[in-house]
Parts: C-alpha cells; sequence; structure tokens
C-alpha cells in the first residue's frame, strides 16, 4: 500500500503513541533535574559520607546499562516489595540514570561559578543555605543549560527502551505495526520521521529558548 | 516460584552469562572501530568545500543523531531484508551502532580540530606546508588528546548500549540473561548477574577514561600534575 | 528550600501508596474494583493486540467468553515479549496469561495453568518445496541446518531434549523474530506451533510453508491452559468451572473459530488434564 495509506490506516496510533512517548519525557524530565540537583549539590559537599552516598549512586547508575536498570525495576523490584506500574518504573528507571549524568553537569556548573561569588556571599554573611539557593544556583543555568540540553535529547531518544517493558508509547506502536503488518519501512521509518522532528523541532528550540532566558536572567545576554 | 535469591540457580548460569560477555565485549569492540571509521567520514563531509555535500551530510548526522539507536537497528533488521539485503543479527547490529556512534565520533573529532589553536593552522600556511603535511605533523598530534576523552568516553557509551542489540537477536550477555531467564522462568538471578557484571566492567573503563582526561589536561598544561 | 522538601515529600508519598506487592488474592482484588490484567505475547492467531490494545486471537477469545460466564465484564491488556509472560505475572505485572501457553513441567513449577482449552501440536517452518526436507528435530541433526525458534518457547526445551546443539539453534523474540529470520535466510527452518506456523505460511503468500504436525515427535502434542499465579487458586478454580460451562459451545467456536481454532482442538481425550501434563511434559 502506498505510505499515505498507510498513514491514513495507522498514523492516528503512531500518535497516540507518540502522545506517550511525550507523558513519559516530561515526567522523566521532571524527576532527573530533581536528581540532578540534589545529587550534584551532594557531590560537592564537604561532609565525606554525603559525598560518597553521591558519588556511589552516580558511579552506579552510569556504569550499568539503561536497559539492564529497566528491566531489572520491572521484573526483579516487585520481589523485593516495589511494583510500579510499567509507566512508573520506566520513568523511575530513565530520571535515576539520566540523574546521574545530570549530577556532574550539576557539579560542573557549580564548580565553574567564580569564586568571588562564593567569597562575596560570605562577607555579606548569607547563611551557607541562602548562599546556595540565591547566588548559587542561579548562576549555574546558563553553564549548564548547553550539556543539559543534549542530555535531555539523549532522554527523549531513551523513552524508546520502556516499550520493552510494556508500556504503550510510539516505539510500541511501530513494533505492533510491523508484526501485524510487516510493512516495516513505513512503521519504523514513520518512528523515526516522529522522533526525528520531535528532538529537532520542538524540543531543542524549547531548550535553546531556556538558554536565553537564563543568560537574560543572569545578566549575561548579549544585546 | 522461590522468592528469595537462588545461589545455585546463580552459579548454575554464570558460566553461560561470563561466556556471553565475551561476546558483548567483541560486538563493542568491532562497533566502535567501524564508529570510529564512519566519524571520519562524517568529518570529511562536513569539512568539504562541496557546499552541497556538505549539507546533505549535516542532515544525515543530524537525523541518526536525533533518532532512537532501537528504532534504528529494527528498521536495518526488519526493512533491510525487504529490500533483498539479508545480513545477519551481528552485521545489522554492527552497522546501526557503527552509523549512530559515528556521527558522535565526528562530534568529538570536530572539536578536537577546533581545538587546535588558529595560530597552528596559519603558520602552517605561511611555512608553505603542503595539506597532508600539516595534518600529519602539526594538527593532528595536537587534535588527537583534545579528541581522547570523548572517544574513551563513546567507548564505554557503546558498550554499554550492546543490550539493546538483544532485541533484534544478537546472543550478547542481555540476550543470554533473557534466554536463560525465560528458559527457566526466573529473571532475578540472570538480570541481577548481568547488572553486576557491567558494574565490574565499565567502572574500572570508566575511571580510566577519567584517568586518560587528567594526563590530557596535564599535558595540555590545563591542570597542574 | 523548605518548598522542595514538601514536594519531594508528597512526590515520594504518593508513590510509594500507590502499591507495594499486593499480598491480596485475584478474587480479593476483582472485588476491590482492580481490573482483571490479560497478559500475552505478539503470537497471531493465538493471542495478540488490536491497534486500540484489544484483545485479539483464539485463546483471549475463549478466556473472555469464560470471563463474561463468571460475571466478568471489564478487563485490561497487557503485551509482553514471551519470555517476560511468566516473570510478568509472578511479578504482578499481569493477572492471567493468555499468550496460548503449553502446560509444561517447567512452567508448572513457577504458575498454575487452568484446566486445558485444546490440544495443539508443533511443526516446522520451511522453505517452499521444503528442499532439506526438514520435518522434525531429527532431521535438524542430520542435516545440520540452523534452526530458529523463539526464546522461552516450549521448542526451546523440546530442541534441546532431542539433542540438537545450541550451534544450530538461533534464539529470537517471538512470532515476529521467527519470520523476519526466515524471510531474511538467517535460518533454514523455524520450529514453533502449527498454529503460528499455518499463519507464517499465508502470510507469506506460501513463500514458507508449515509442515504436517504429525511428523513430529509424538510428545510434542501438547495441551494449552490459562496461566495465572501460584495462590490464586479461587480464581482459577471458579475459571475452571466457568470453562466447563463454555467449552466446545456454540458461542466458544464462533469467536474461537474466526481465529482458526476448530473442533479438532478440542480434547477429546479425558485423561490429558493439567495435573498430567505438568507431571509428563
Amino acid at each position: 500500500m502506498s505510505y499515505f495509506a498507510f498513514l491514513e490506516e495507522h498514523g492516528v496510533t503512531l500518535l497516540l503513541g507518540s502522545v506517550t512517548t511525550i507523558k513519559v519525557l516530561i515526567c522523566s524530565i521532571i524527576l532527573y533535574v530533581i536528581i540532578s540537583m540534589i545529587f550534584g549539590l551532594m557531590r560537592i559537599s564537604k561532609n565525606k559520607v554525603i559525598q560518597g552516598i553521591a558519588t556511589g549512586y552516580i558511579e552506579f547508575f552510569r556504569g550499568t546499562s539503561l536497559l539492564v536498570q529497566l528491566f531489572w525495576f520491572y521484573y526483579v523490584l516487585p520481589f523485593f516489595g516495589l511494583s510500579l506500574e510499567a509507566f512508573w518504573a520506566g520513568v523511575i528507571s530513565l530520571g535515576m540514570n539520566f540523574g546521574a549524568y545530570g549530577a556532574e553537569i550539576v557539579r560542573g556548573g557549580i564548580l565553574a561559578v567564580p569564586k568571588g561569588q562564593w567569597e562575596a556571599a560570605h562577607a555579606l554573611n548569607f547563611s551557607p543555605a541562602k548562599r546556595i539557593k540565591n547566588i548559587i544556583i542561579p548562576q549555574i543555568f546558563p553553564i549548564i543549560l548547553p550539556p543539559a540540553a543534549n542530555l535531555t535529547v539523549e532522554l527523549l531518544k531513551a523513552t524508546a527502551l520502556v516499550a520493552l517493558v510494556t508500556v504503550v508509547d510510539l516505539t510500541f506502536e511501530a513494533k505492533q505495526i510491523n508484526s501485524i503488518t510487516w510493512l516495516s519501512a513505513q512503521a519504523f521509518g514513520s518512528a523515526l520521521l516522529i522522533y526525528y522532528f520531535m528532538a529537532r523541532f520542538a524540543l531543542v528550540p524549547f531548550l535553546r529558548w531556556l538558554e536565553v532566558l537564563a543568560a537574560r536572567k543572569v545578566g549575561k545576554e548579549h544585546l | 516460584m522461590e522468592m528469595g535469591w537462588r545461589w545455585d540457580f546463580a552459579i548454575e548460569i554464570l558460566p553461560g552469562m561470563l561466556l556471553a560477555t565475551l561476546n558483548t565485549i567483541l560486538a563493542a569492540g568491532v562497533g566502535y572501530a567501524i564508529a570510529l571509521v564512519v566519524g571520519l567520514l562524517f568529518l570529511v563531509g562536513q569539512r568539504t568545500p562541496f557546499k552541497f555535500v556538505n549539507i546533505i551530510n549535516r542532515e544525515i548526522v543530524e537525523f541518526i543523531r536525533s533518532t532512537p539507536l532501537l528504532i534504528q537497528l529494527f528498521f536495518v533488521y526488519f526493512v533491510l531484508p525487504q529490500f533483498g539485503i539479508t545480513l545477519s543479527a551481528w552485521v545489522c547490529g554492527m552497522i546501526t551502532i557503527g552509523l549512530h556512534f559515528g556521527t558522535y565520533l565526528s562530534e568529538v573529532y570536530r572539536g578536537a580540530l577546533e581545538g587546535v589553536p588558529k595560530s597552528q593552522w596559519e603558520a602552517c600556511r605561511a611555512l608553505n606546508f603542503s595539506t597532508i603535511y600539516t595534518y600529519r605533523r602539526i594538527v593532528l598530534p595536537q587534535a588527537f588528546p583534545i579528541a581522547i576523552p570523548g572517544m574513551g568516553n563513546y567507548l564505554v557509551g557503546i558498550f554499554k548500549d550492546t543490550p539493546l542489540l538483544s532485541t533484534i537477536g544478537v546472543a550478547e550477555l542481555f540476550h543470554a540473561a533473557t534466554a536463560v531467564g525465560g528458559y527457566h522462568y526466573r529473571y532475578l538471578e540472570p538480570y541481577t548477574l548481568v547488572g553486576i557484571i557491567f558494574l565490574t566492567l565499565s567502572i574500572p573503563a570508566a575511571m580510566w577514561v577519567r584517568k586518560l582526561e587528567r594526563d590530557v589536561n596535564i599535558s595540555q598544561g590545563k591542570i597542574k600534575k | 528550600m523548605r518548598k522542595i522538601y514538601k514536594t519531594l515529600t508528597v512526590l515520594f508519598v504518593l508513590l510509594f501508596s500507590i502499591s507495594t506487592v499486593n499480598a491480596k488474592t485475584l478474587t480479593e482484588r476483582l472485588a476491590d474494583g482492580h481490573k482483571l490484567r490479560l497478559g500475552f505475547g505478539t503470537a497471531v492467531p493465538w493471542a495478540y493486540a488490536g491497534d486500540n490494545g484489544e484483545a485479539l486471537g483464539f485463546v483471549n477469545m475463549i478466556a473472555l467468553t469464560v470471563l463474561e460466564e463468571m460475571g466478568i465484564t471489564e478487563h485490561e491488556t497487557k503485551v509482553f515479549e514471551w519470555s517476560g509472560l511468566i516473570p510478568g505475572l509472578n511479578a504482578d505485572r499481569s493477572d492471567m496469561i493468555t499468550g496460548g501457553m503449553y502446560i509444561l513441567k517447567s512452567r508448572c513449577a513457577n504458575i498454575d495453568f487452568s484446566d486445558p482449552i485444546g490440544v495443539f501440536g508443533d511443526a516446522m517452518l520451511v522453505p517452499k518445496g521444503n528442499p532439506k526436507g526438514i520435518y522434525n528435530y531429527e532431521d535438524i541433526k542430520r542435516t545440520g541446518a540452523k534452526l530458529v525458534t523463539g526464546a522461552g518457547f516450549n521448542t526451546v526445551e523440546a530442541a534441546k531434549k532431542y539433542g540438537v546443539p545450541e550451534s544450530q539453534m538461533l534464539l529470537v523474540e517471538g512470532e515476529v523474530g521467527i519470520l523476519a529470520a526466515m524471510k531474511a535466510g538467517r535460518a533454514d527452518a523455524a520450529v514453533q506451533t502449527w498454529f503460528g506456523g499455518k499463519e507464517h505460511e499465508e502470510k507469506t503468500n506460501g513463500q514458507f510453508e508449515v509442515t504436517d504436525p504429525s511428523k513430529m515427535p509424538k510428545e510434542t502434542m501438547n495441551v494449552v491452559g490459562i496461566g495465572f499465579r501460584k495462590g490464586d487458586d479461587k480464581f482459577r478454580e471458579a475459571f475452571n468451572a466457568a470453562l466447563a460451562k463454555v467449552m466446545g459451545s456454540p458461542k466458544m467456536m464462533e469467536r474461537a473459530g474466526k481465529y482458526g481454532y476448530t473442533k479438532a482442538q478440542l480434547l477429546t481425550d479425558p485423561s490429558m488434564t493439567t495435573e498430567w501434563a505438568c507431571s509428563t511434559k
């Protein structure tokens, strides 16, 4: 059948799958941002224990394959008492995995803030918490957003893996259509195109806009 | 089904899984080698003066970089035979990984080349060095150290993406775990062992890459020894 | 900072209150309003999902007919990779397996099955004309042919039992993987259920043909049951009672018949029970 006929028949299914992909993406982004912040901060703590915990977490999640973590969360964790819906199992393993990478980016961002800022805050009698929250954190955004943008596009691509644990996303639907109709080129080709559009024409422009926003807020924008 | 961890089962399946790990390492190695070459091709396509080639190259690279490796694997595995090109799952996997990571590596190469100070290029022109001599004796030796950390990171990255090959039937470690888990109907020990094996291999690898990074930074004078 | 802590705590409490592994049985949970989850793979015509996730295939039809008889009208579907069906059931990812699972001793050690829903056989899938003359496992061994089948299929055990060396085996994911491997010439023959083979023969317009199941070893005639978690005995017994009423009824035969299930699959030998299969297969 022609591609147009294919789209007529299966286009809606693929789009519905994409909606799930987007849902997974948004939830994972929220989780990974939170985890990155927390563990990034923990990583630079002077307290050896806190730093150790953060390093352990980061090494563990960066050192194992995402697919293995995902399957483990889905199939093995229930035996330790935690049985989450497939969607949440996917979101949590994506969030925890990418949070580990994000933590390193956050750490790099914090370390890149000029030492003068820390000293000035100290001189002005800011408490450590206030210092971090009001002075340092706002300044790391222009620094961390570019690498974080790359990481987020990687996250979009990684969401495809949740199809292997029964989450009905774009990849899942493409596989289903392929297994029933054997129109592999159309099914997977369309999926590739949809991911491409999502990444290049929605996600990346949005992230670039965030970068501009962050730069503006810190006064670094070129006028 | 017993819920607790069964050591006897774990020990029973361990030898088979270690054997499959060799396959994983082989797959990562071959895929990486292909990616290194493909990356060079994409780099050349990017730097060539022919505008048309530039544009096509850029579009292809962007497309591959922006789409999931998993779907690319399915595409190559299912679609090519429909056009008469029948390749083993292994070859399909290697080609796809090579293409996918080749795009990343071309960016690493590009960044490394751009990291060489412009003055070097200008000096070469002033001294009338040929292009080949410029690259061979001046630029590449300086670019290479800059590229190493990125190249090392992607080697570890490829290694951690090898489980995706199991979805098209390549008999690497994750596939072995799924097969033995499916045969005995227990996923606990197989998947936990896979995780442990990965950790054992990739943490030293990551530490080695970080050491490389440090060495490069030292040699570049960025940090003190 | 305090706001962040607050939202985090709420998030965690929410997440963990969603569920911890349920100690309740299936009957109790259904009474609580939990929707029954059918777990299956993508195995046409046995059980597969439609475009909207609806349950299709004859095993699903039989299961749904029985469920209706039990008064259960609502259900959800979950599509798994075949090897994940049993681990998924045990990890509380589904409530019953309608993949079309043969009742085997090794499986009975991990889950319980309903009474049989029919008798089925395996067959080989070979290129048109069967150039290598392969009809069973012996032929595979003799010709040194490459045999493909699905991970977690009963045929993996069977091939091993009849001595097919591992070097000649190719394991792929489910029916889809099998056909892909055959079409790409990655294997000389596939072994699967006769129904699965017939479906592939039709799908490829005869490019591949399914061999005569009677040429396979007698023991590969198997019974299929619906899989349940051990511990959901109450539900399983109720299911069996309803199954007895529905089995062979015009309604069931008509619905399952749409996918190829015929009288030939009906159980005629009363000694072929679940207990028998669990201890001998």
